[in-house]
């Protein structure tokens, strides 16, 4: 469920343990409806982060995928209004010029660098130009990070939009270096981050799962049984997949056991919804069960 | 005659052979931690009482011990924890390696041994015989397939055994932690495998860790220790290097097999490729697997006794040989982790209950082969 996964996250880490870590993982075919669900869980935090509700003081994005003034605008029309959206969340803006380019060009023409393209107010926004350098980009998050205003220990939740976009730059093993090294600084609450499964060899796309404690995995809602993916212009396929997709959580306790959630995902304008859909958690059940009556009866 | 079948303890039966007892005291020549097995065999404890009897004695000493890790459960790290902190508490030297920045923090989580006491002697005897909440009247109508729980534990005097157990094999109490002065040892070095791109440093630091603290000349035995956590850790940096790393496991195998020493080492097997895993696998002198299992499952409750109580899973598909050309075959390869009051760790065998209970013979292929079946459907 969305919101046992919000909670989780938002309830941050305990005292000598690391920060829990929530990995979103979607396939092409729904791969809009993963980053919906990506905005809605970043949404969920930044407003419990905004009441106090939650560990984390504030929330740092790191956005690769989209540009800043998406996640205000996601926000606003969720109820957060800009002053708190301000005071609570910074964003890294890894997504307008993440290799310096732009302002190398600026330079070069010696032209004065005139309005940004967005115009909405920057004290919350960073423009971060050398993605190739995992170190630096630690070190950009941890400061954006401690600049939450609060008494006592200041934790910060942290999201990666996403890891797909992350490893154009760099190594798998760099960003999983930056990911267990952002996991156990003291000051991070919890992380979550996005990645789009289909992208990368199945092996890069386990070790990120392996990484965090909590797995999403955004599937497509219809899959023909026989070809196994959409047949190409049948537009109610297509159609159902753009707005429905089946949400499995899969949670790991801290006593070592796997809890298994399931919902649906249903988008529907700018709104996203989860649904609760018991029936189907048996299927994944079905799967985890040892079939010991075939066995008994082939032994006798 | 065929009384005198049962002198080691070890058979039941009515034969004229006898199987000669294993002495357990220590002989003049070996320290305290390290016992002798058939074959030439030298064995130091893994850290869990269970663990050593299912595997016939201990960790062999110059072999390698694997153990896959799930990606969704930690329990790699209890194996680990014990196995090290079993030899700090012998005095052994220890070498840990492990794909954290401060790999000296990890050894602030060993477990302390547990402080014996009647009461622990006594659960050891009754062992799995009843389950945790005593519901022995209700057990006792599904007893006939159960029967395996209660036969194959010691039922030898259980008290004479405990004093040479405690001295070999300690009980660790998972809640405690680890005296922080016996820490502080000289002989416990630890090493990152974060940084640096290649396996050539943690290669050199083994190859002196072996040569420094463990020579097989005359003198006293001393076992050394290397342990190894998420060997293929995708947070190294040499973590694509498939080749590398497979011939670091090999010259190690090597290093181990001419010194006093056993080396465990924890992978994530999930994020190697399915043929590098296979080479993996078959590197291992000894190899485990760890197996998460779903919480609140229903039918999983079901299905196997104790289910509340269970972590995980344990499955050993090799177990390492020496001088001798028989394999070890065990009869039952899948065990259930419990964690006994919460502190110390248990191996169980898997009770699991027979679908139809109206087939009679059957019962006993069931035992068995559920826990195949288990391994089979679980992707063992």
């Amino acid at each position: 469920m969305a919101e046992a996964a919000v909670r989780y996250l938002r309830d941050g880490r305990l005292e000598g343990e690391h920060a829990p870590a929530l990995s979103v993982s979607g396939s092409l075919q729904c791969c809009p409806l993963a980053a919906r669900a990506m905005l809605h869980v970043t949404a969920a935090l930044a407003s419990q982060a905004a009441s106090g509700k939650s560990q984390a003081r504030g929330l740092v994005i790191v956005a690769f995928d989209r540009s800043p003034e998406v996640y205000l605008d996601f926000m606003r029309r969720r109820g957060l209004d800009p002053n708190t959206f301000n005071r609570c969340v910074r964003i890294l803006d890894c997504y307008s010029d993440p290799i310096g380019w732009k302002q190398k060009i600026q330079s070069q023409q010696h032209q004065e660098s005139s309005v940004e393209p967005c115009s909405m107010d920057k004290e919350n926004v960073t423009i971060f130009r050398s993605v190739k350098d995992v170190d630096k980009l630690m070190c950009s998050i941890i400061d954006l990070g401690r600049g939450f205003e609060g008494e006592g220990k200041i934790y910060f939740t942290i999201a990666i939009e996403s890891i797909s976009s992350m490893l154009k730059h760099a190594s798998v093993s760099s960003i999983s270096g930056l990911l267990s090294n952002l996991r156990s600084h003291d000051q991070t609450s919890s992380i979550f981050w996005l990645i789009h499964s289909d992208l990368h060899e199945p092996k890069f796309s386990r070790a990120f799962e392996c990484l965090s404690t909590m797995v999403a995995s955004v599937e497509p809602a219809v899959v023909d049984s026989v070809y196994e993916e959409e047949i190409p212009g049948n537009m109610s396929f297509l159609e159902k997949n753009y707005s429905n997709a089946k949400f499995y959580v899969r949670l790991k306790r801290r006593n070592g056991r796997v809890k298994h959630l399931y919902e649906e995902l249903c988008v529907e304008g700018n709104d996203v919804k989860f649904i609760s859909s018991p029936s189907v958690s048996a299927e994944v059940n079905q799967n985890l069960l040892p079939k010991v009556g075939l066995y008994i009866s082939s032994s006798i | 005659m065929a009384a005198a079948g049962a002198s080691g303890g070890q058979t039941i039966g009515r034969s004229s052979f006898s199987r000669v007892a294993v002495s357990t005291a220590a002989s003049s020549s070996t320290s305290a931690g390290v016992k002798l097995g058939p074959n030439g065999a030298t064995f130091v404890s893994s850290g869990i009482p269970d663990l050593d009897r299912i595997l016939g004695g201990g960790f062999l000493l110059g072999s390698v011990v694997m153990v896959m890790e799930d990606s969704d459960a930690p329990h790699h790290l209890l194996l680990l924890r014990s196995f090290m902190a079993q030899g700090v508490v012998h005095k052994q030297p220890l070498l840990f390696a492990g794909p954290m920045k401060e790999p000296r923090l990890f050894l602030g989580t060993l477990p302390a041994p547990v402080a014996s006491s009647k009461e622990d002697g006594r659960q050891r005897v009754m062992g799995a015989g009843t389950s945790s909440d005593g519901r022995t009247s209700d057990e006792a109508l599904r007893i006939a397939w159960q029967y395996k729980k209660y036969f194959g534990e010691d039922k030898t005097s259980h008290a004479e055994h405990k004093d040479n157990k405690q001295e070999f094999s300690n009980d660790f109490d998972l809640r405690k932690p680890l005296e922080r002065h016996l820490l502080s040892s000289q002989n416990i070095e630890c090493i990152s495998t974060q940084d640096g791109d290649t396996l050539g440093e943690l290669q050199d630091r083994c190859s002196t860790f072996l040569s420094k603290h463990l020579r097989k000349d005359g003198g006293n035995l001393i076992a050394g220790r290397i342990a190894i956590q998420s060997l293929c850790a995708p947070q190294c940096g040499y973590f694509e290097k498939d080749w590398d790393m497979v011939s670091f496991i090999r010259s190690l195998k090597a290093m181990v097999r001419s010194s006093n020493a056993v080396a465990v080492i924890t992978f994530p097997n999930a994020i190697l490729s399915s043929s590098f895993c296979k080479r993996w696998q078959h590197l291992a002198d000894t190899l485990l697997s760890i197996k998460a299992i779903p919480d609140e499952d229903k039918d999983l409750a079901k299905l196997l006794t104790g289910y509340q109580d269970m972590v995980g899973f344990l499955h050993v598909h090799k177990v390492a040989q020496t001088n001798s050309q028989v394999p070890v075959i065990l009869e039952a390869s899948t065990f259930s982790l419990k964690l006994r009051k919460r502190r110390s760790l248990v191996l169980e065998r898997l009770n699991q209950a027979p679908v139809d209970g109206s087939a009679g013979p059957s019962h006993a292929a069931s035992a068995s082969c559920s826990s195949s079946s288990q391994g089979s459907q679980l992707d063992f």
